[in-house]
């Protein structure tokens, strides 16, 4: 667990940036709005409203939809999902890529030789293709994207980044004196592992989930905005699909489309300085970069 | 040298055999095919043996494989397209082009100028001008490729009228050899290609500048200042060149996330590449012509990976004499 003094440098990194410091709020402003949207929120999101394509007015501060939903509503659930679906997925690949780094740096060898291979191929093809792929697969066994099918293809083709980078710690932390000294006492290689080598890599993960965090959000809004996200819920890339296929852009409907994408940019750039901040924490190194 | 050409045609090789055997295991194995057709009461259980005989579904799954690999790599075939009722490669062949016209000299220009780019505000990095584009670069990251297409769409093309609305060319303008067909492609070219230079550019500053401000903290560049070398040589001789290499290592990688980029700008503007394809595929429910462009993509990702490869070769001599 971290101590206290070490929030309290977390902190100073953190404020000594201005950067991260204005993403630190705006993800603090954004996670408020996700846990409270239904009492910020001024109207359920799927209720219909006449005439649909209404121009912003007091009653509907950034009109209404083709269907008549009122956009401000569907704005302040979308950042439900978003975070949701972000987060969810960043833990999952991260735990995935964790396994992959952990087996292929502690064993080495063929293992390793093998893994890396896996991990290099799959990191070389275009992450969002093959992303929508396996949406795509998922697909024929249901009527529409499921949002935890959504999660788990996102999460299966983000870990390669993560399981090279745990490889490589492994890698230095294995050549460490206190491992020689666990191994001669006896302990077996999971023990190795999981309980002495694990940890010295958490830290890496933290700022590496926060990072996937911002990529998936990213992943997410794009697949849902070529149509396959989960019509059950409500997101911003979605929102930004219907837009496109109604021709809200010729017709000139800018509270249709330029809402939404402020919130994915502004959403996704908080967690991406947030995630900086603690890189740069966890690797006092980095610090001198700034 | 010979070993290293070698080994590294022996990687893309199996890299496209592991692309395809995932394909095949994802599409086939994780659930029958006609598993909805099974289920409409409308279509008699001789029926569904027929459609299984047809497209070879009865037989055991290796031999399926054995099947799916052959066709694809001797016949190239890839299925038949639902949508455009064609063979899927026919499809592909015609919209490859457009997307690799936009696809390569886009990573070339962004490639281009995120290393002058980012090297100068390594150089300046106590600069206000140099933070300003630090800040900007790492935000316009986080904006998604649909949204500034969206947006460079609807400033440009409906509120200025400065470029057309959508598609390769003018409606009813069909190839030909000629001054008057390359003007309508260009002045229809320019904003994708606009949107995605711009994007990945800013998107991989970043990435250059951290490189090269970690060049800048080696011994060898403080002693080369020390020798009292022009600060201009040392930026050029010292830190761009040594910045060169890290920053092709990675240009596979940002050929792929360029893929991408691609598929989503394609769909905003319109554009009749394999990205468009794509979106299609879907939006029609397309299976076979989203496998087949998936599998294409990939192989560009390979090839162009490979040639990476040669080209590092010639860039650090320690590959070369290895």
């Amino acid at each position: 667990m971290m101590r206290i003094e070490s929030y309290k440098e977390l902190w100073t990194v953190i404020r000594s940036n201005k950067l991260s410091l204005t993403g630190f709020i705006m993800l603090i402003i954004i996670v408020f709005i996700a846990v409270f949207a239904n009492y910020i929120a001024p109207y359920d999101p799927y209720q219909r409203f006449y005439p649909p394509f209404q121009p912003p007015s007091p009653q509907h501060l950034l009109g209404t939809d083709d269907v008549g939903h009122d956009i401000f509503s569907q704005l302040i659930y979308g950042t439900r999902i978003s975070l949701f679906i972000g987060f969810l997925s960043a833990v999952i690949g991260t735990l995935i890529g964790l396994l992959i780094g952990l087996f292929s740096g502690f064993f080495g060898g063929v293992v390793d030789n093998i893994l890396m291979r896996f991990t290099d191929m799959w990191l070389s093809l275009p992450t969002l293709l093959f992303t929508i792929f396996l949406v795509a697969i998922l697909l024929r066994s249901s009527q529409y994207p499921m949002i935890y099918g959504i999660i788990l293809a996102i999460a299966l083709t983000s870990w390669p980044s993560v399981a090279r980078l745990v490889r490589s710690a492994v890698l230095s932390i294995r050549e460490r004196a206190y491992i020689e000294a666990v191994k001669a006492l006896g302990a077996s290689s999971t023990r190795i592992m999981f309980r002495h080598i694990l940890p010295n890599v958490a830290s890496i993960l933290v700022a590496e989930v926060v990072y996937r965090t911002s990529y998936a959000m990213l992943t997410e809004a794009s697949l849902s905005f070529l149509g396959l996200g989960d019509p059950t819920t409500v997101s911003w890339g979605m929102m930004l699909y219907y837009a496109m296929v109604r021709y809200a852009v010729v017709l000139g409907y800018w509270w249709w489309f330029i809402p939404p994408g402020i919130m994915i940019s502004v959403s996704v750039l908080s967690v991406m300085l947030v995630g900086m901040a603690l890189e740069e924490y966890f690797n006092p190194r980095l610090r001198s970069r700034y | 040298m010979k070993k290293y050409v070698f080994q590294r045609i022996i990687f893309s090789i199996i890299t496209f055999f592991f692309i395809i055997t995932l394909v095949f295991f994802l599409a086939r194995a994780t659930g029958d095919p006609l598993a909805e057709l099974e289920n409409d009461p409308r279509i008699s259980p001789e029926t569904i043996q027929k459609i299984r005989a047809m497209f070879g579904l009865d037989k055991p799954l290796y031999i399926q494989y054995i099947d799916f690999i052959t066709n694809m790599m001797l016949k190239g075939e890839f299925g038949y397209s639902i949508i455009y009722k064609r063979p899927v490669m026919e499809v592909i062949n015609e919209r490859l082009p457009y997307t690799l016209a936009l696809l390569i000299p886009a990573i070339t220009l962004s490639n281009y100028l995120a290393y002058k780019i980012g090297v100068e505000i390594a150089w300046r990095r106590r600069s206000k001008i140099g933070s300003a584009i630090l800040a900007f670069s790492i935000i316009i990251s986080a904006v998604p490729y649909f949204w500034l297409a969206l947006l460079f769409l609807y400033i440009f093309s409906v509120r200025l009228g400065w470029t057309p609305i959508f598609g390769a060319v003018s409606p009813g303008m069909s190839f030909n050899w000629s001054w008057e067909w390359f003007a309508d492609y260009l002045y229809h070219y320019a904003l994708p290609f606009t949107v995605l230079v711009f994007r990945s550019v800013f998107s991989y500053v970043l990435y250059v500048r951290n490189t090269a401000v970690d060049i800048l903290g080696e011994d060898y560049v403080n002693v080369a200042m020390a020798m009292g070398l022009s600060p201009e040589k040392v930026k050029y001789d010292y830190v761009a060149k040594n910045a060169l290499l890290p920053i092709v290592t990675v240009l596979g990688l940002r050929y792929a996330f360029l893929i991408d980029g691609a598929i989503l700008t394609e769909t905003v503007f319109s554009y009749p590449g394999t990205g468009r394809l794509v979106f299609e595929a879907i939006y029609g429910r397309d299976f076979w012509l989203l496998q087949g462009a998936t599998v294409i993509l990939a192989l560009s990702v390979i090839i162009v990976n490979l040639v990476i490869d040669f080209l590092y070769m010639f860039l650090d001599p320690r590959v070369r004499y290895r």
